[in-house]
């Protein structure tokens, strides 16, 4: 399957990628009105790697793992893999414990602001297209790759 | 190939699921005593507290069943296991045959014998959707209820009735809630955050007597009870397998294939004793991923792919009013040689505790720090050396960037999670 790939010597830590992440999965699909007026987590954590003289980021989604841990912990049966692979999650059975997050050992699953429940990437499968984060990426860090290509 | 599975609950349907992965044509047959189709059994408090509907508790869609031809015969109790001619006799007058057989019985409550107990017309358990649905139907906004034990089932079934009833009262033998779970600071935090709640607590004491209308206290207090909730804790659900002189120790003992002492049956999950990879001694975990990825291996290996456990850890993600804790691991260590790490910030609520032992990060517990919890569970988890680590993780939010560039790239491009 496809996934979205980061590339630490591209990433600006600029963190656009979060601005557009946050307006797909927004209702207004307007970044200032989604800014302002509707409270969502973008699905994506920029990191920031401290070196002795410099300093490098780069932004982490979901692995949509080919075993996920998050699915084997979810107690709700919330969090699953579709038939293209990517790890989802039906926020109305979604109770927000949190299980997901305890397990997920990329950090990558976070608590939504919105409701109690979690919220991480789908790969923007519902909007179409590429992902909000590579569309929008400045500078070509993050890129919409084939796992075996990959490799 | 004929597989047979007692229990519909995580272990039971993963072990299923698996099988079907892997063989395509075989029989497979799941029984459930319960009335209901596989929930989550740790939903039932948000059910009793109204928060969820239960149309949305069915842990695997209908179609699950139907895609897989995974055949499952509710309201059904396995009854007697014969291990040499390899059948099962269930409650609803059938005989079931196997080649290959799951016990997934789960977990029972513990009710320890109280003087006068028979007396209390509104005991109940706190385990299945039923005990909730009971509750559900004789409480009323007077009602006084009192809950015995402190643990996560209490604390939940006290979570769900704040503001449905009249008070709640949690009663404990240890001197702190959560005693399994939970140092005595992150329990005293908590403790004070569930008190703001309207709900009382009574620790260091038990129930010593019921009687129609109330309790009597080990320590001589009295309390006025309209619906007393057992919730000391649970048990393996054995009794199946030990009738069927399958090896029982505190939980079934199986090897690291998830069979049993008898060739053909698995067992998995809550009635399981599984190898606790941090103090290296088998102990009961009764944790639903724990439950999951042995009845997943058990599948594997009942197919005839081996597949060995890889033994697993404690862990817990819970939340009450709103406060939010993780943990894994060993968190409160008794014996000597841990180093532990404390942040605490009062006003915020928050708490974060890191326990290390001999360069190795051994466990956590996060109060409303639901940050990346999870890269410190995979820390335990791989036992990585903290000195290889880019830098002190008792000094820094843990991030990705613990890591080296290659260990970084390994897990984001090449790993097999990822």
């Amino acid at each position: 399957m496809k996934k979205v790939y980061a590339f630490e010597k591209n990433c600006l830590g600029c963190g656009l990628c979060e601005v557009y992440c946050r307006t797909a999965h927004s209702k207004s699909k307007d970044i200032i009105k989604t800014y302002k007026k509707e409270n969502i987590q973008s699905a994506i954590v920029v990191e920031e790697i401290l070196s002795p003289k410099t300093k490098t980021y780069f932004a982490l989604q979901c692995r949509h793992c080919s075993d996920p841990k998050c699915i084997k912990a979810c107690i709700s049966g919330a969090m699953y893999k579709d038939e293209n692979g990517i790890v989802r999650n039906i926020k109305e059975k979604c109770v927000g414990c949190l299980s997901c997050v305890l397990v997920c050992p990329f950090g990558a699953v976070k608590k939504s602001t919105e409701k109690k429940v979690i919220s991480k990437c789908d790969l923007c499968i519902d909007t179409g297209g590429d992902p909000a984060c590579v569309q929008n990426c400045p500078n070509n860090a993050l890129k919409l790759m084939d796992e075996e290509e990959v490799k | 190939m004929e597989y047979l599975i007692i229990g519909n609950s995580a272990a039971g349907i993963n072990c299923a699921d698996k099988i079907r992965s892997i063989d395509k044509k075989g029989k497979i047959t799941i029984i459930s005593e319960e009335p209901f189709e596989a929930y989550g059994r740790p939903l039932i408090s948000y059910y009793l507290a109204g928060k969820y509907d239960i149309n949305l508790m069915k842990y695997k869609p209908a179609e699950f069943y139907s895609g897989r031809k995974i055949n499952v015969v509710l309201k059904c109790q396995a009854q007697q296991i014969d291990t040499k001619k390899k059948e099962v006799k269930c409650s609803n007058k059938k005989t079931y045959k196997y080649d290959k057989l799951l016990l997934a019985t789960g977990s029972i409550p513990f009710v320890p014998p109280v003087k006068g107990l028979e007396k209390h017309k509104n005991v109940f358990t706190f385990l299945k959707l039923e005990d909730a649905q009971k509750i559900e139907k004789v409480i009323t906004k007077k009602s006084k209820v009192v809950i015995v034990g402190a643990g996560l089932i209490g604390l939940k079934a006290a979570e769900a009735l704040a503001g449905k009833v009249g008070q709640i009262s949690v009663i404990d033998l240890a001197d702190r809630l959560m005693a399994s779970v939970l140092d005595k600071k992150t329990a005293s935090i908590m403790q004070k955050h569930i008190e703001e709640n309207n709900i009382k607590f009574k620790l260091s004491t038990t129930v010593s007597e019921v009687s129609s209308d109330g309790v009597i206290l080990s320590d001589g207090g009295k309390l006025d009870c309209d619906i007393l909730i057992m919730a000391v804790g649970v048990r393996p659900n054995t009794s199946l397998a030990q009738n069927a002189k399958i090896k029982i120790n505190r939980g079934i003992v199986t090897d690291k294939y998830m069979m049993t002492s008898v060739k053909d049956v698995y067992a998995a999950g809550d009635c399981v004793e599984s190898l606790d990879v941090l103090s290296q001694q088998n102990k009961i975990l009764a944790l639903w991923p724990n439950a999951f990825i042995q009845g997943e291996t058990a599948g594997a290996n009942m197919a005839g792919v081996k597949t060995p456990f890889g033994g697993s850890f404690a862990m817990n993600a819970i939340g009450f009013f709103g406060i939010q804790l993780i943990s894994a691991g060993i968190i409160d260590p008794k014996d000597q040689g841990y180093n532990e790490y404390v942040e605490y910030d009062e006003t915020k609520v928050t708490f974060k505790k890191l326990v290390i032992k001999d360069d190795k990060l051994v466990g956590f517990a996060l109060l409303n720090l639901p940050y990346r919890a999870g890269i410190y569970t995979s820390i335990i988890n791989d036992r990585i050396s903290l000195k290889d680590l880019n830098y002190d993780i008792t000094k820094r939010d843990i991030g990705l960037n613990v890591f080296s560039q290659d260990i970084r790239y390994n897990k984001m491009f090449r790993g097999k999670n990822g």
